[in-house]
């Protein structure tokens, strides 16, 4: 706020809101602000920090005390179980074995428990009391387990096998027990009589059981890692690989092909191989994922399905995405010309600067002498009062700049020149890595140097512009004039449209109106162009004469309203000797460009003539090297602006009535969709008929367009386009049948 | 302020957080609908989140190679499904985040059931809201209110969205609310009691200006959700009704089998991300363009398939190709659909008098237009009682009044009887005996004015007319001009300065229009940033959650 107040901090232009830097223009603004804050929304920066909370320190409190009662609970079971098993139970008399399990763990006194305490029935003698040999406590038979001795020996094993039976992510107090029971597990005492009902099992009960059996799921997932997981791990592998390898690729294939010999053919196409390769490992992966175990008897739980399912669609997805960024290389042919091709253009680039150098040299030179006679002859400063000088000392400034910079070029050439060397020495050894840094700093040298040149070009321009405001301004007063008359009689024509828009329920502009003529005649030569389409069955010879016809219509609207505005045409005709230089200065750009000849410079031609001299090598530069395409699209822009300014103007008066482009754009454009689709139909894929349904609907949905906008007549157009439409779909289908 | 990067923030970060491997997201049902608004299938299996499990489902497969990630509300059902899946662990890690807070003996319950050590994680993460628009939210409440008053229930859940939406976008506010409401009171109060209780979450850096919340109510404008609407969004929600971003089309006649429902997200729907809030003849001619582009696309006949290079450069656009035209034949099968409907309900010329009915305060004409379109056989019964509840609504005071014979005329044209009791029921709702602000007749000398030149001027689009109470509400709150007296604070602080950051929230529901109304309020008024939210988002057809007694 307070700098704000400060008029020494007041700046102006296209500012970044974050930095503050000044971008020059809005498109550079936008791609800085992309690039560089795109990531940093300032609001929800940082408000995953805060804005969350983490209970994890309280549960791991509370689950740590109950984790140490569980798993001392687990181990106390294994210990029991492992003595129980320790000794030969076979060959044991039962009256030992059972002293033995007594002295394992103490037996609940068979007083203490009437009932049983899972089913609640009363125990009698019929019912019996059975001991848990694990635990000791009470239970009906019912209720009763009974654990195998190859699973009690599974689970004493496996303890003993991993002292750190590890089943959990955070460090289990397992293992401490784990070790210290197996100190224990030299405990044996043997000899006894065969017990001939419980040899081969261990009487518990069911929490126990319930206990140990989570404990052996527990060790039969470790042991075990599914198929699914092994493949899993390799697709990951391989797209890790590609996510290295295809951006190496794209960068070689990019340069490549842009005739560069950065990096070698045969390099790239072998990088090029292995990406492939390794895209139909992916795929080949996947597919066995999605297959696996599929013809298994009890068929996979249908979430694993979806499972197997959804990964191999990941992977589809994946290729596909990455498989279209994968650019083909050029032939070695094709690459010799591309490189031939570049070649030439760096020199022929390389002559243009030096004659846009030149050129603006000279420009400069004259621009002075122009300028010293205007200020002598006083005119200027005279006609501009107060902002002259000031508009003077701006227009001084950058030039000297702009000398400076001629000077500094040189070095700045002499640097790309380096660098290339660099390049081609560093390329010679092999190390790409280097080169491909060393030709980052060439792209940016160049384009600092092009940008430069640029902007020495702009300024000229402008200079030139503001010059020459003097003889436009007399050029504005005589169109002035014409511009009056001409609407006098427009609105002459107006008022007579006005009584005719009456009709209409809605209100509408009247500048449509005259729109409405043209475009029934549109409609006419649209019909009759897309009649003879179907036979001709050439869909591009149509479509030219289609997108002339419009044209024709548009440029001459006051031939074809004839009836509306007479006086409008003879308007425009006086109109176009007036416009004729400007005209004869168009044409002239392009043939100026084709001879590159460096025109004589002529102040008395006028300032536009000059600015396209400047101009025509850069844009040709501009045509051979996109990259440089951005510095010179915002410099461009307000340098033509003159013309906009001088021609723009009278061309638009006289079509200025009818501009609403709306009418005309929807006639000739849905045609060519009929067109289309009617050569498309040949393409006899099934999408063909679907797009021509689709494209029914979409007439369908533009005439409620019109009819909701009250374009009456141009619903009339579309509906008989959609009857057409129907009219092909119906013959579509009959030759199909 | 982008409350659908907010929520797409916490999902991106539980994912994450879980490292590699194959994932599965275990959801409730309201979870799921939050995560799907901001995330799609295909995004998320980039991350390598496979599966989509509801925590409530029986089948589900132990699948120990499976890391499992979390998202539930704290719910008393969600917390025991989680303790009984701990006991038996079906994945073979689990991290746990809840859309709110939860209790702490709900942790502990939790912590005692994890004796496999299978947790992982526990955390908060407030994305406990419907995030429509980046700024519109919903929490997918309908008939939120028992008579004038809150349902207990649905207070809590209002109550805990509200308050994750303030914690998601790092908001502590200064609360005002509409006096003549107490449902919006309640709210307020329990919002505030939160704040208060869980005071170090709301511990964000203050901003100059502190945020200001803003509760509504619904009945204060009962206009707007009865207006046909005629942007592209607002459109579809009223005429094909939007849920959680799906569109069923399966009563379209001679919809083709994979578009019986389509997903219309902003997020990775261009063309529906631009034209969402244009009017509909506009995207006529801009789905006219997409055709044109697709055209060019299409892969050209046979002829240019000739060469080896041709098919390669076939096969390779070609999935480009298939994306596309899957986004041109859903915009148009859904604009077609539009249309159809509207001609065949006769929908311009009921909007017209619609918007009439809505703007201005001709009596006589209104009643003519009225009754003219009862007579009509295509005004479908539901259009007809709407019109005759916006004349209701209008002229409930007016010398003469002419209510009772439009009923009749209801009742000759045969509308049955739920929907003829609508009207009164949405009087009773929505009448004059409650609204707190006069919505129809201008009462300040600037308002006459202002209505009086536009009257002149004449109208640019019939159909458009209609601007939502809500944007005068907001318009004065953000030149500090809304009175104190209609919306209190709550609490003794006041605001000074002009608001910046403002989050509305209407109970009863927000509507498309009023979304459309906030977007272009954010857009043109610089330094401001408002947020929507609902109980729901309304169109027409939910009017009867406006009152529960009525609705069913």
């Amino acid at each position: 706020m307070a700098s704000l107040d400060d008029p020494g901090e007041v700046r102006e232009g296209f500012l970044c809101p974050l930095c503050l830097k000044d971008l020059q223009s809005f498109y550079h603004l936008q791609s800085h602000y992309e690039e560089e804050h795109s990531g940093e929304d300032g609001d929800v920066k940082g408000q995953i920090k805060s804005a969350v909370r983490s209970h994890l320190s309280d549960f791991k409190k509370h689950r740590a005390a109950r984790i140490d009662h569980y798993v001392v609970e687990v181990n106390k079971l294994i210990i029991r179980l492992e003595k129980l098993t320790a000794f030969d139970r076979t060959n044991t008399e039962s009256a030992k074995i059972r002293a033995i399990e007594k002295s394992v763990v103490p037996w609940v006194n068979d007083q203490d428990v009437p009932f049983c305490p899972d089913c609640g029935n009363k125990f009698s003698i019929r019912n019996r009391r059975h001991h848990c040999r694990l635990c000791g406590s009470i239970m009906c038979k019912k209720c009763m387990e009974l654990i195998s001795l190859p699973l009690a020996n599974k689970l004493t094993s496996a303890s003993k096998d991993s002292l750190s039976p590890h089943t959990s992510p955070s460090q289990s107090p397992n293992s401490v027990h784990g070790s210290r029971r197996a100190s224990i597990s030299s405990v044996s005492s043997v000899s006894s009589v065969l017990d001939e009902k419980d040899d081969d099992r261990i009487r518990c009960c069911t929490h126990c059981k319930d206990t140990l059996l989570k404990r052996e799921q527990q060790i039969d997932e470790k042991e075990h890692t599914p198929d699914i997981v092994k493949l899993y791990e390799k697709l990951r592998l391989c797209m890790e690989k590609v996510d290295q390898k295809a951006p190496e690729y794209i960068r070689m294939a990019a340069s490549l092909n842009a005739g560069e010999t950065t990096y070698s053919l045969e390099h790239a196409s072998d990088l090029r191989v292995e990406v492939q390769k390794v895209y139909e490992l992916i795929d080949a992966l996947s597919k066995k994922i999605l297959t696996l175990d599929l013809k298994q008897d009890p068929p996979p739980h249908p979430n694993t399905l979806r499972l197997q399912r959804m990964i191999r669609y990941s992977a589809t997805l994946f290729v596909q995405e990455k498989l279209l960024g994968l650019m083909s290389l050029p032939t070695k042919e094709q690459f010799e010309e591309l490189k031939e091709k570049r070649k030439q253009e760096v020199e022929r680039k390389k002559i243009l600067e030096r004659r846009a150098t030149l050129e603006s040299q000279q420009r400069l030179e004259e621009r002075r002498s122009d300028l010293v006679s205007h200020a002598t002859n006083g005119e200027v400063v005279s006609l501009r009062g107060g902002p002259a000088p000031l508009r003077k000392a701006e227009g001084w400034l950058p030039l000297s700049g702009g000398q400076g910079q001629i000077e500094d070029s040189d070095p700045l050439l002499q640097q790309i020149h380096n660098i290339t060397s660099f390049i081609r020495q560093a390329k010679a050894a092999g190390r790409m890595d280097e080169v491909r840094t060393l030709q980052e700093n060439l792209r940016q040298l160049q384009d600092e140097y092009d940008q430069q040149q640029t902007e020495k070009a702009i300024e000229l321009s402008r200079r030139q512009a503001e010059e020459e405001d003097l003889q436009r301004e007399q050029l504005q007063m005589l169109r002035e004039r014409e511009r009056e008359r001409e609407r006098e009689q427009f609105q002459a024509a107006s008022l007579h449209m006005r009584t005719r828009s009456l009709d209409f329920r809605e209100i509408r502009p009247f500048q449509l109106e005259p729109g409405r003529e043209p475009r029934n005649h549109l409609a006419h030569a649209l019909d009759l162009g897309c009649s003879p389409a179907p036979s001709s069955a050439a869909p591009k010879t149509p479509s030219p004469s289609l997108a002339l016809e419009p044209i024709r219509v548009w440029s001459g609207p006051p031939a074809l309203g004839q009836e509306f505005f007479p006086q409008s045409t003879t308007s425009q005709h006086n109109e176009v000797p007036s416009l004729n230089p400007f005209d004869e200065e168009d044409l002239s750009s392009p043939a100026a460009e084709g001879t590159a000849s460096p025109p004589a410079a002529e102040p008395s031609l006028g300032p536009p003539a000059c600015v396209l001299k400047e101009y025509n090598p850069f844009e040709e530069e501009e045509e051979e090297e996109a990259v440089a395409g951005n510095p010179f699209t915002s410099p461009d822009s307000p340098a033509p602006s003159p013309f906009d300014e001088e021609d723009g103007h009278p061309h638009q008066r006289p079509s200025g009535p009818p501009v609403p482009g709306n009418p005309f754009e929807e006639a000739p454009c849905t045609n060519p969709f009929e067109v289309d689709s009617e050569s498309g139909q040949e393409g006899e894929e099934p999408i063909e008929e679907e797009l021509l349904l689709q494209q029914i609907d979409n007439i369908k949905a533009y005439i409620f367009d019109a009819k909701q906008c009250g374009r009456l007549d141009e619903v009339e157009v579309l509906t008989e386009n959609l009857r057409e439409l129907k009219h092909t779909l119906a013959k579509q289908k009959g030759g199909a049948d | 302020m982008n409350v659908v990067f907010a929520v797409k923030q916490y999902i991106s970060k539980m994912i994450e957080d879980s490292g590699p491997g194959m994932k599965v997201l275990l959801m409730d049902k309201e979870t799921t609908g939050i995560v799907s608004m901001v995330y799609t299938q295909s995004e998320i299996l980039q991350k390598e989140v496979y599966l989509f499990e509801r925590i409530d489902s029986q089948n589900r497969e132990i699948m120990k190679h499976l890391k499992a990630i979390c998202f539930l509300r704290p719910t008393k059902e969600n917390v025991n499904y989680l303790i009984q899946e701990l006991r038996r662990p079906k994945y073979s890690i689990y991290f746990i985040y809840f859309s709110n807070v939860i209790s702490k003996s709900d942790v502990k319950s939790l912590a005692e059931a994890d004796e496999q050590e299978v947790v992982a994680e526990v955390q908060e993460f407030y994305g406990d809201y419907i995030a429509v628009n980046p700024h519109l939210f919903s929490l997918n409440i309908l008939g939120c209110c028992q008579g004038r008053n809150w349902d207990p229930v649905q207070l809590s859940r209002a109550t805990q969205g509200l308050t994750a939406l303030l914690l998601s976008l790092k908001k502590c506010p200064m609360i005002r609310y509409q006096l003549s409401s107490e449902a919006a009171k309640r709210l307020a109060e329990c919002v505030k009691q939160v704040i208060t209780k869980e005071y170090e979450l709301f511990e964000f850096r203050r901003t100059e200006v502190p945020p200001l919340l803003l509760i509504l109510d619904r009945c204060d404008d009962a206009i707007t959700p009865l207006l046909n609407q005629w942007t592209y969004q607002a459109m579809v929600h009223e005429l094909l009704g939007i849920n959680n971003n799906r569109i069923d089309l399966s009563r379209v006649p001679g919809i083709s089998k994979d578009l019986r429902e389509v997903v219309l997200s902003a997020e990775n729907d261009e063309f529906y991300a631009n034209n969402m809030y244009l009017n509909f003849a506009e995207i006529g001619s801009n789905i006219k363009n997409l055709m044109e582009d697709f055209q060019k696309k299409k892969p050209k006949e046979q002829q240019k398939l000739e060469s080896i290079a041709d098919m390669k450069a076939f096969v390779e656009n070609y999935p480009q190709f298939k994306k596309m035209s899957g986004t041109v034949s859903k915009h148009v099968t859904v604009v077609g659909e539009l249309s159809r409907l509207v001609s065949e309900r006769n929908l311009l010329e009921v909007s017209e008098v619609e918007q009439e009915l809505a703007c201005q305060n001709d009596h006589s004409s209104a009643l003519q237009n009225v009754k003219r379109l009862l007579q009509s056989p295509k005004v479908t019964e539901f259009d007809a009682a709407r019109l005759v509840m916006l004349y209701a609504l209008h002229y409930e005071r007016h010398s003469s009044n002419s209510l009772p014979g439009l009923m009749m005329d209801l009742r000759n044209k045969g509308v049955s009887e739920k929907y003829r009791k609508l009207v009164s029921t949405v009087v009773e709702y929505g009448g004059k005996r409650v609204r707190g602000s006069d919505l129809f007749s201008p009462k300040d000398a600037v308002a006459i004015t202002k209505q009086f030149l536009k009257g002149l001027k004449g109208v640019e689009n019939v159909y458009t007319q209609h601007q939502p109470f809500l944007h005068e509400t907001l318009d004065h709150l953000i030149k500090g001009k809304l009175k104190e007296n209609l919306y209190p604070y709550l609490g003794p602080s006041t605001l000074r300065d002009r608001p910046q950051d403002i989050i509305v929230f209407i109970i009863g529901g927000a509507t498309y229009e009023e979304a459309l109304t906030v977007y272009n309020l954010n857009r043109t008024t610089p330094g401001v940033r408002i947020v929507l939210g609902g109980t729901t988002v309304h169109n027409t057809k939910r009017v009867h959650g406006f009152h529960p007694c009525s609705g069913n």
